[in-house]
């Protein structure tokens, strides 16, 4: 008499010495594979960085103290913030919040970056984490003074 | 006991602290994939540090592929 389903449950959940060796070897490979393209993005981000030219993105008397403006770079899909905390003190940050990606928003009275979604919150003077779920400080980036003209630049990769 | 036997069951003991081996080296593989993505996202840290893990990483993946080729088959 033929069987409808000739393998039993029991011989259908064995898994052989063979196959298990093999899960084994795979996940190992994946690993690597993992560490292979997170090194490799790193290394891609430093060339770039290296290479992003430094743009202007206000004019010395467009934003007063306490205020800020947004803009885009080093491409239309990375939004930063610049911020004017002083007469002399610019400072910009990628507006990402380093936790899940949520834009962050100045704080004047506080001086903080705080991210909405999480509450995550960030010192406006060096972009470090102040309290929240974000582990990581906000990119920053370099922003220099030059012929009444606000320029950003990324600061280099280690 | 025959000699057979207890070749055997010191060849099953062996297999067991070369699988440990083996999970202890993925459980170290994990690790340094941890690593190497917290120095990508951080702008600060060091590329040299996602190398070494990356180097790491391939002498541990080499190892678990070769003790399974060469003791594991074998012990079989």
């Amino acid at each position: 008499m033929s069987k409808d389903f000739p393998i039993s449950t029991e011989e259908d959940g064995f898994v052989t010495r063979r196959e298990f060796t093999k899960f084994l070897g795979l996940t190992s490979l994946a690993f690597f594979a993992g560490t292979l393209i997170a090194t490799g993005r790193k290394l891609w981000k430093r060339v770039m960085a290296g290479k992003a030219e430094e743009v202007h993105v206000a004019a010395l008397d467009e934003i007063g103290v306490s205020e800020y403006k947004l803009f885009r770079y080093p491409t239309e899909n990375d939004p930063c913030i610049l911020l004017r905390l002083d007469v002399e003190k610019f400072v910009a940050f990628n507006q990402r919040c380093t936790h899940l990606s949520c834009p962050v928003l100045f704080n004047a009275a506080a001086r903080q970056l705080e991210c909405p979604c999480h509450k995550g919150f960030f010192s406006a003077d060096d972009g470090r984490v102040i309290a929240g779920p974000p582990k990581r400080s906000l990119e920053a980036l370099t922003v220099s003074l030059r012929d009444g003209r606000v320029w950003v630049k990324h600061e280099s990769e280690s | 006991m025959s000699p057979k036997v207890r070749l055997r069951q010191r060849m099953r003991v062996v297999l067991h602290m070369v699988m440990a081996l083996v999970l202890m080296i993925l459980l170290a593989q994990l690790w340094l994939f941890t690593v190497t993505l917290d120095v990508m996202e951080t702008r600060g840290a060091s590329a040299e540090i996602a190398i070494a893990a990356l180097c790491c990483s391939f002498i541990g993946c080499a190892v678990v592929w070769s003790l399974i080729r060469l003791c594991l088959r074998n012990c079989s």
